[in-house]
């Protein structure tokens, strides 16, 4: 069943770049697809979306959601653009990555406050971290003292917008993490774990599972990859903004279930998700690419999403049938 | 696993069949240039105005203007948008900038594919560029309102409604923002220095939505009830703080200004909401950027700022052939 949903994104990915390629070509008369700068530029617009949506994959996985990956990002971008601007850029890498982990300790307490309300005091996830969305916003516009915070590091700069062998360094981070997450979450029992848990958590509580615990490491784990996604804002853009992760929340939330998550829980796949980013990526690029009216970019992502919610219903229908 | 191998045999494929980068032919001789300007945001008057000006010069000069942009004022949401802009390869790109920092690096791409780069009215970095100095060096060209000046406007005509005394708030976006900074910038120090009876209050920032603005509105009034004027420092901020005195039945001793002239303005010009508008001149602003980046092209040099101007427009003259060409169009 899996395999087959996973088919059908990879089908609709394959279609809808076959789709700019053609119109690409007989429009402009370029190639759309197969150009470096194209396919970096899609890649990093994809992997900024994907570093938001990894962690809350196994999170809706597991029958919940996390809105505050948002104000996560931007709170890392914040901390760690702050952290160089008091060191100084001098120290070169040492102070990058001290602001790193400064960074990603602050996301971290963004996740534990997130599991703690819903783990230990029973908040439903979507109220929760609703509530921790307006706060991280707001110790993250409080910690920026309201602006955002430019910095000159270029080693920050290189950490954002350098390449490794060709491959843009976000991408191959968002690549690294969502291969971590894919371990987690098929090969673990920790990722069986988080199923069970989104399909029956009285089951799982039975088998002696701490839900607790692991619905807390959950949260950590969605609060860090969209920290990280906020390291790399900051190194894109040599500046942290609070509401660095705000624009794309919908797009992150969207490239899940696209991907075959379901709100119901104990389904969807890393791979999923991240063919759910690329789906949303190239709509993106390709609209303006191909030179279509900006306006036809509401549309696309208004189908996006409506298409989202007809797999997740279709597939429901399908799983009652064959179960 | 199986899937994992698919999407590792499918990037092999994809790098394998790669070829060059974009590089785009520049033709000396050419003259059918193809200008790129990407706004703000696409579903702005102020922007669609600024397009009508600069369809306008590429009519008159033969050549072609395309528009692409985000759906919202975000440079997360505009990167994208200008890498796929900078892939299409235009002789020129026009942009708004969407933050003075955050969208220095990703313009630094269309420079270094060789697209000469004009800000239209936010700019990046200092906003001076081609001096030597900052990493936001490389546009050509700013074409923009003096913000700064237009803050200025705003303060003389508040002040002078207001008699010259009083308290007053400016009911701004966020910071950050080059031309709403400029604008805050320009009202507190014509403030300062001109009418030292009149005191600036802490800014509220609103996140340009109009409502959060009404209700800061009344909370500035529940802690100072003897407010006295609300700059808008843009529109949502000028209409939301205009409703919130409405609201409180306070449109007879608040002086409202704001900045922006879409259509709307006209309406709450004679409804009272707003006592006076700033009017920018964005068509101006599309005329010029597109006409900035043709003499570039042609090998022309060209001012590194051009500044355009402002129209006061209040209830006496909102009804004027000649002040209606400077409210914006939709």
């Amino acid at each position: 069943m899996k395999s087959l949903l996973n088919a059908w994104s990879w089908l609709f990915l394959v279609l809808i770049l076959g789709f700019f390629e053609i119109y690409a070509r007989m429009e402009t008369g370029q190639t759309f697809l197969f150009r470096i700068y194209n396919i970096q530029s899609i890649s990093v617009a994809a992997s900024q979306i994907l570093l938001l949506s990894l962690g809350l994959t196994l999170v809706v996985v597991a029958g919940h959601i996390d809105l505050s990956i948002a104000f996560s990002t931007g709170l890392a971008a914040v901390v760690m653009a702050l952290v160089i601007r008091i060191i100084g850029p001098e120290s070169g890498w040492l102070v990058v990555i001290l602001a790193m982990g400064a960074g990603l300790l602050s996301a971290v307490l963004v996740g534990l406050v997130n599991g703690w309300l819903v783990a230990q005091l029973n908040v439903p996830s979507f109220i929760g971290t609703l509530g921790t969305f307006g706060i991280a916003r707001g110790v993250a516009l409080i910690v920026a003292g309201g602006a955002t915070v430019s910095i000159r590091s270029e080693e920050a700069r290189s950490f954002g917008n350098g390449e490794i062998l060709g491959i843009p360094v976000p991408v191959l981070l968002a690549l690294v993490l969502a291969a971590a997450c894919h371990f987690l979450l098929t090969y673990t029992k920790f990722g069986v774990h988080t199923y069970a848990l989104g399909a029956n958590r009285a089951s799982v509580e039975r088998a002696g599972v701490d839900v607790k615990k692991h619905l807390v490491m959950l949260f950590v784990i969605s609060a860090i990859t969209a920290g990280i996604g906020g390291l790399v804002y900051t190194g894109r853009f040599s500046a942290g903004a609070a509401n660095a992760g705000e624009p794309i929340l919908l797009y992150a939330v969207a490239a899940v279930f696209i991907g075959g998550a379901s709100l119901t829980g104990g389904q969807g796949t890393v791979i999923g998700t991240v063919i759910g980013a690329f789906i949303i990526a190239v709509i993106q690029f390709g609209l303006v690419f191909s030179g279509l009216p900006p306006y036809w970019q509401f549309v696309a992502v208004g189908l996006v999403i409506i298409v989202a919610v007809l797999v997740d219903q279709s597939r429901d229908k399908l799983t009652g049938k064959l179960s | 696993m199986k899937n994992l191998l698919k999407s590792a045999a499918l990037a092999a494929a994809l790098l394998g069949a790669v070829a060059s980068a974009p590089v785009h032919a520049q033709d000396g001789a050419k003259k059918d240039f193809k200008i790129t300007l990407v706004p703000g945001l696409t579903t702005d008057a102020f922007y669609i105005t600024m397009n009508r000006g600069a369809q306008a010069a590429a009519k008159a000069l033969g050549i072609t203007v395309d528009f692409q942009g985000a759906e919202e004022f975000d440079p997360v949401l505009q990167t994208p948008v200008l890498d796929a802009v900078i892939a299409r390869g235009p002789d020129a790109i026009l942009i708004a900038p969407t933050d003075a920092t955050q969208m220095i690096e990703p313009l630094r791409r269309a420079n270094e594919a060789g697209i000469p780069v004009v800000t239209v009215d936010t700019f990046i970095d200092d906003g001076k560029y081609q001096d030597g100095s900052g990493d936001g060096d490389f546009p050509v060209s700013s074409i923009s309102s003096d913000n700064v000046l237009g803050g200025r406007m705003a303060a003389r005509a508040m002040a002078e409604d207001m008699g010259g005394k009083g308290k007053v708030y400016i009911s701004n976006v966020r910071p950050g923002i080059s031309t709403t900074d400029q604008r805050e910038e320009g009202f507190k120090a014509e403030m300062t220095g001109k009418f030292p009876d009149i005191e600036v209050l802490d800014t509220q920032y609103n996140e340009n939505d109009a409502s959060l603005a009404a209700s800061q509105f009344q909370a500035v009034l529940a802690r100072n009830p003897d407010i006295a004027g609300v700059f808008g420092a843009n529109l949502f901020s000028a209409i939301g703080a205009g409703n919130g005195v409405a609201g409180a039945n306070k449109s007879e001793d608040v002086t409202v200004i704001a900045f922006d002239a879409p259509p709307s303005i006209v309406d709450n010009i004679k409804s009272g909401v707003v006592d006076a508008a700033i009017a920018q001149h964005p068509a101006e602003i599309g005329y010029y950027g597109v006409m900035t980046a043709y003499a570039v092209l042609t090998g022309q040099s060209v001012p590194t700022t051009i500044g355009t101007g402002f129209t006061v427009i209040d209830a006496d003259n909102v009804d004027d052939e000649a002040i209606a060409k400077f409210i914006y169009s939709e």
